[in-house]
């Protein structure tokens, strides 16, 4: 987002949220609550536990999400470094990447059952292969004649590695982490909403209440943690390594 | 997404023929209720009603896709075209869209519950929810990336409008129309069968909670392979098409 638009963008929320206010007001709680009605929903929620549902549900999702980082990231690197792996895994990865998440959540269930593991194992699916393909895309992508400069100039492997392929790679990597993270959100509802347990089970029952004000109060929560975590990623990214903005790795 | 590129040689087969063999193994140390081996799955295939059962199943999901992202995909184009050649209207949309896009989709099945009921109105409307922005993020990122020369080329040789739109704006929006549909597609499949099991069961996904519900976990994995091929063919089949169409653009690129 470039600075000098930054008036247009707050005037598209503003927009946005008046059209939401004054079509909430016309349609009723029932079908749209207005954002007035949302607000004013919070207290209540907060009283029946949402935060704490909202933290449970978020280290369930953390669980799934390293996994998905620690197994992610270093199959990707060695798929786009070597030829071999590329071949033997490019074909489960197609296939994995289009494998819908909704798809396995009865198949996981009389797998799993339905606690933290069910949870764990869907975030995990949902989120690992979309980081094993950034990695890999970064990894493809890393210039031949710079590693042939390191070499040239006496790199020794670990050092080529160190110097060279890991700075390149690494807007890859944070990019992937975040295309991750959304899609272990996503999972993580998507599990406790099929069980109905913890913040999921909250939205699925909130569907039944008569105003759509708590629905929506738990949706903007969670867009918002979305959101933050979104951010804090990519604040991190930008700190340990300021070149990774600019080079905005596959956007 | 680039899914191509490696797959010279027989090596792809071989290791999918190895994962098979792998889970086989694997499986003879579980119970076929909790890990059925793909000769367990494939035995199924040979059932002649099941067969049937399953065509009729598949047709009727597709055919709730397909409704929902055409809908998608005539809102979400003309809609991304417009605000990829406005920049102030990109600006006052991203936020919102970005926003829009943070909500995990299957959380808005509550709502499409209340606006559009359980059956195919609502399994539609999600589809159109799920794949909507994704169609849109690509359409209006493409179309801000139309080469601003292409546009002035048409100028100084006093294009019309309409002959702009056909000469110029068409054939230079294609290449990522083709993305928009590709992307579009995988989210309405997604979309299809995440409708077809958290609104009423139907079609594919209800053959999924009929077996969840006997401990069948072969019909289970039946539904999950074929859900996971038709992702696959339709991925290939835009892309082949997009070969054919777009010749011109794919050498360009060499």
């Amino acid at each position: 987002m470039r600075r000098d638009m930054l008036p247009w963008n707050l005037l598209g929320i503003v927009v946005a949220l008046g059209a939401w206010e004054i079509g909430g007001r016309m349609l009723g709680d029932g079908l749209l609550a207005p954002p007035s009605s949302v607000l004013a929903a919070f207290p209540a929620l907060l009283r029946d536990g949402m935060a704490e549902a909202l933290g449970t549900a978020m280290l369930q999702m953390l669980v799934g999400y390293a996994c998905a980082l620690l197994v992610g990231i270093p199959l990707g690197v060695l798929m786009g470094r070597s030829r071999m792996a590329d071949r033997l895994l490019h074909p489960w990865l197609s296939m994995l990447l289009v494998t819908s998440t909704a798809a396995l959540v009865p198949l996981f269930i009389l797998i799993f059952g339905t606690g933290m593991a069910f949870c764990g194992a869907l975030v995990f699916m949902a989120s690992a292969f979309y980081i094993m393909l950034t990695a890999y895309q970064g990894a493809r992508g890393i210039d031949r004649r710079l590693m042939a400069v390191a070499r040239s100039f006496g790199a020794t492997r670990m050092q080529a590695f160190r110097m060279v392929l890991l700075p390149g790679l690494f807007p890859y990597l944070v990019t992937g982490a975040r295309v991750g993270l959304v899609h272990a959100i996503r999972a993580m509802v998507m599990a406790q909403m099929f069980v109905m347990v913890g913040f999921g089970g909250l939205i699925a029952q909130s569907g039944f209440d008569a105003s759509t004000a708590g629905l929506l109060a738990l949706l903007v929560t969670i867009m918002l943690v979305s959101l933050a975590l979104n951010r804090a990623l990519d604040a991190t990214g930008h700190r340990l390594a300021p070149w990774y903005r600019a080079s905005k790795a596959g956007h | 997404m680039r899914l191509r590129g490696a797959s010279a040689g027989i090596w792809p087969a071989l290791s999918i023929l190895a994962g098979l063999l792998l889970w086989q193994l694997v499986s003879l140390g579980f119970s076929d209720f909790i890990l059925p081996p793909p000769t367990a799955v494939l035995q199924r295939l040979g059932d002649p009603a099941y067969l049937a059962e399953l065509g009729a199943a598949l047709a009727a999901s597709l055919g709730t896709m397909l409704a929902g992202f055409a809908i998608a995909f005539a809102v979400a184009v003309p809609l991304g075209t417009v605000m990829g050649r406005s920049p102030r209207l990109a600006a006052a949309v991203e936020p919102v869209l970005t926003a829009f896009y943070a909500i995990p989709p299957v959380a808005l099945v509550p709502f499409v519950v209340i606006w559009f009921g359980l059956f195919v109105e609502g399994r539609i409307a999600l589809i159109v929810l799920m794949s909507l922005p994704d169609i849109l993020v690509v359409t209006l990122a493409g179309a801000r990336d139309i080469p601003p020369r292409l546009i002035a080329v048409g100028r100084s040789f006093g294009a019309s409008p309409a002959q702009m739109l056909r000469r110029v704006l068409l054939p230079a929006s294609l290449p990522f129309l083709f993305a928009a549909m590709r992307v579009g597609l995988a989210r309405a499949i997604t979309g299809m069968i995440t409708a077809e099991l958290f609104l009423a069961a139907a079609a594919l996904g209800g053959m999924m909670k009929t077996s969840a519900e006997a401990f069948d976990n072969a019909g289970v994995f039946v539904i999950v392979v074929l859900v996971c091929l038709l992702g696959l063919a339709v991925q290939s089949g835009v892309r082949r098409l997009e070969r054919r169409m777009l010749h011109w653009h794919m050498e360009e690129n060499r």
